[in-house]
């Protein structure tokens, strides 16, 4: 009954129209069938895991690089770089994974909420926002909790004093990230603080009325990793694979999607990684500390 | 009644296999993983070594209070909508009495976190109701009674279809023989017909605690900003980003198991000692109750509790579905259909997708129709020990997260030495389907067997007729209004499941409810409220032909 005995199989978080492209361009030019599951972050890691006594999965494409590390240390990456990653940015790659592309936090402005166009974090503390901004759930959006870690490691306590700002504002921790958006767009609320911008960007496209604000005093690139598994039947086509999404057509997919590309030579079809302030990737140590910074975070919203 | 058990034996071992593969398989393997946190990898060394951690990181206490508070006041608010429309349905002559069960059945069509959603973009500030009138209801619908109400309005209607099968199938011919003996009206409802609906009321009951607390996006979405927090939200944290923790998932979910399992000895001691019996072999035709002049307060009521439950949630999907932007709100230039365009667009993947659910979901209602019967078939007549045992741990996958119940199940079916795998094919669907569902056929045929006095089977027995005869003949018709009842629940919620059919689609393959969720992550709203829509147009559109189709047979 096996149905992908002879398909690549790639698992991955995000959004559907970019795997779907860059698979049918795979099999278009010569590769072999691509076989996709797709999900959020966590079923998508939760399969993986559940499934680790009988690996299915050639390729995964997450949407959190705290995984890729963590999987690497396990031991359970097959080790290449392609040769197209020779423009990805060394902080985007490893010796076992590489970024398809990133995306930036940022806040996500309803102009017409009779609001004052907020130009950096701190604004959203401000009388005029008091009770009109939602913040995905850092418990539920991996990135959500990029950007509290990465605001805590560049600003140390000023970031705690930031939140605790946000928080007597009257900020609304508001689910995952589709869920905090929504309500800006429909004007229930104001802005976003830290909206997964190629979302914002997608929905925007589609008419919606939403600024998207790249803060002045910077924000959080979340890469998004791409990585085979040394179980892998098939190392040699999923080594093609990740070239593929690396090669020019691969990262113009990428692109249309809003995010940015991984690779610094293919232009985005949004504001360039240089065109705003992005802080550097955190330090390992840093990320190790994340789980304390998810409950000091909880406590301060009032939620256990 | 030694020769009846003896003639019957392949009844039990036929309903105790599926069972063991629907239901014990995957819970055993839930199991495993919280005990052993290596069982992923088939490592089972250091049995327990995470429980401190699990317990240390969980206010498990606090969380566990809230969780049963949550689950009781949820209960106590479906019985005291659920009950009185279902007598009266059950009982009375309605018109329309059809139309109101479909009615009743949409919320079931719709998966809990878009109603969570329709009903946010309703009442939210700048909402759809404050659009149309200049009111906003968010002070309600974020807080703690908003969460019971919009889950009451959610699950009521599994009380209403086993409260009114059951009353139509026993209470009423008491009722008129009370009524005839000299009791008014309402000493005969007291009397009479609210205790013999007393098992359905203790099953659905047992089925909604069970649903509410498993139960994580409303809770989550409406609740977390004013601190409330139940012991899913825990569950679902382990498994909702990196790192992912699967042991302390699985813990977690054994004490939900806990809770469901004295939640069924609490229903089961509730109807201990009594008998219900109503049915005992003189064929009568229902006689209902003529409404009068309480015809038009009734309809009302009917109409108070549909339009809560169905229409307002329903309005905030379509006007999602048939509106260009959330931000262009219901002005006139906003109205479109491209967001149907776009999923005609799809073609060929939104047809299948539309295909596989109801495929899998009529599947679905026939398998745990059938096996469920059985199952409460044997608990109930043949008093079998083990098929007892069953009969609880039936209610065990219900009371846990659907993607925990599917973790077991890739767990148990992704073993490497199995020859051969229902994993990552359609029927690792089916199967999950099953495991989540069962519970819905063997509770509502639980309740209508015990109001099936045992005589009518000896009768057939004595008359000649085999096991299997008799259960056709005898047994199958009887318990077909709950049963039936019970598959259109089944079917309705089967073909939006989301968060199993998310954690185990076969690659290549998505459901209906995998697509809607997709274009909501994508940003398109819209196009996911369209989807959502068309699929409950075409459930509605088959169960009002099943209807038909039953209507026609009768006639």
């Amino acid at each position: 009954m096996h149905t992908s005995g002879y398909a690549l199989t790639v698992y991955t978080a995000g959004p559907a129209g970019l795997i779907k492209a860059l698979a049918d361009g795979f099999e278009k030019q010569g590769g072999e069938k691509v076989e996709v599951f797709q999900a959020d972050s966590g079923k998508v890691m939760a399969r993986v895991e559940a499934e680790a006594g009988n690996p299915r999965v050639d390729v995964l494409i997450s949407a959190s690089w705290d995984s890729a590390l963590d999987l690497h240390q396990r031991g359970w990456l097959l080790h290449y770089r392609s040769p197209l990653a020779k423009t990805v940015p060394a902080a985007y790659q490893g010796p076992a994974y590489v970024a398809q592309g990133m995306s930036a936090l940022a806040i996500a402005w309803n102009p017409a909420s009779g609001t004052p166009r907020p130009s950096d974090w701190k604004d959203l503390a401000a009388p005029a926002f008091q009770g009109k901004v939602n913040m995905p759930d850092p418990s539920k959006s991996g990135t959500a909790l990029e950007l509290i870690s990465g605001l805590q490691s560049q600003h140390g306590a000023q970031a705690w004093k930031l939140f605790g700002e946000l928080r007597a504002n009257g900020m609304h921790i508001a689910g995952a990230n589709a869920q905090a958006l929504n309500p800006v767009l429909q004007g229930a609320k104001a802005a976003v603080f830290g909206a997964v911008d190629y979302v914002t960007y997608a929905a925007q496209a589609k008419g919606e009325k939403v600024e998207i604000i790249f803060p002045s005093s910077g924000t959080v690139v979340a890469a998004r990793p791409m990585m085979i598994f040394k179980s892998s039947k098939k190392p040699e086509q999923a080594k093609r694979f990740i070239d593929y999404v690396l090669s020019d057509e691969g990262q113009k997919m990428v692109a249309n999607a809003y995010l940015l590309p991984a690779r610094a030579d293919v232009p985005a079809k949004r504001p360039a990684l240089d065109s705003f302030k992005a802080f550097a990737q955190e330090s390992d140590a840093q990320r190790a500390g994340r789980a304390a910074l998810l409950q000091r975070f909880d406590e301060l919203f009032v939620r256990k | 009644m030694t020769q009846f058990k003896n003639g019957s034996h392949g009844l039990p071992v036929f309903a105790m296999a599926g069972m063991a593969v629907l239901v014990v398989v995957p819970v055993l393997f839930v199991a495993l993983q919280a005990i052993f946190p290596g069982a992923a990898q088939a490592d089972w060394a250091q049995p327990l070594s995470h429980w401190r951690k699990v317990w240390e990181s969980t206010a498990l206490l606090h969380l566990l209070g809230n969780t049963v508070s949550l689950g009781v006041w949820v209960v106590l608010g479906a019985l005291a909508v659920g009950v009185p429309l279902g007598l009266l349905r059950g009982l009375a002559r309605l018109p329309g009495s059809a139309l109101w069960d479909l009615c009743f059945l949409v919320p079931f069509m719709v998966p809990p976190y878009i109603a969570a959603m329709g009903w946010i973009l309703l009442l939210q500030p700048a909402g759809y109701l404050q659009q149309a009138t200049g009111q906003h209801a968010a002070g309600l619908l974020f807080s703690v009674p908003g969460v019971v109400l919009v889950m009451v309005l959610n699950l009521f209607p599994v009380v209403y279809f086993a409260v009114s099968r059951a009353a139509a199938a026993a209470g009423g011919r008491l009722a008129v023989v009370a009524r005839v003996c000299g009791a008014s009206p309402w000493q005969a409802l007291w009397r009479i017909s609210l205790p013999l609906t007393l098992p359905a009321m203790a099953a659905s009951g047992l089925l909604v605690f069970a649903m509410t607390i498993e139960e994580y996006g409303t809770p989550a979405v409406l609740a977390s900003n004013v601190g409330f927090e139940v012991l899913v939200t825990g569950i679902e944290q382990r498994l909702s980003d990196w790192p992912i923790d699967l042991p302390g998932a699985a813990m977690l979910s054994l004490v939900l198991m806990g809770l469901a399992v004295l939640a069924y000895m609490g229903q089961r001691r509730l109807l201990a000692g009594r008998s219900y019996e109503a049915t005992d072999g003189k064929p009568q035709a229902l006689q209902r109750v003529e409404l009068g002049v309480w015809r038009v307060p009734v309809l009302l009521v009917f109409a108070v509790a549909g339009a809560c439950a169905t229409a307002l949630p329903l309005c905030s999907i379509a006007a999602t579905a048939f509106t260009g932007t959330l931000s262009g709100g219901m002005a006139w230039e906003n109205w479109t259909l491209r967001h149907f365009a776009a999923v005609f667009a799809h073609g060929s993947e939104a047809l299948q997708a539309l295909g596989t659910s109801f495929a899998l979901a009529l599947g679905a209602a026939v398998l745990v129709g059938v096996l469920g019967a059985l199952v409460a078939y044997c608990s109930v007549r043949l008093r079998s020990r083990t098929a007892q045992a069953l009969d609880m741990l039936s209610v065990l996958p219900n009371a846990v997260p659907g993607i925990v119940v599917a973790v077991g199940l890739i767990l148990a079916w992704n073993q490497p030495w199995l020859p051969i795998t229902p994993y990552n094919t359609w029927v690792i669907l089916l199967l999950a389907y099953a495991c989540l569902l069962l519970p819905y056929p063997i509770r509502y045929a639980h309740a209508a067997l015990q109001q099936v006095s045992v005589h009518l089977e000896s009768a057939a027995r004595v008359h000649g007729a085999s096991v299997w005869q008799m259960l056709a003949r005898v047994v199958a018709p009887l318990l077909a209004p709950s049963v039936l009842a019970a598959m259109l629940l089944v079917f309705a919620i089967a073909s939006r499941e989301l968060v199993a059919s998310l954690l185990l689609a076969p690659t290549g393959m998505q459901t209906v409810a995998v697509y809607v969720w997709r274009q909501f992550e994508q940003g398109s709203v819209g196009e996911g409220m369209a989807m959502s829509m068309i699929a409950i147009a075409i459930t509605a559109a088959l169960v009002l032909l099943a209807h038909g189709l039953a209507a026609h047979r009768r006639r």
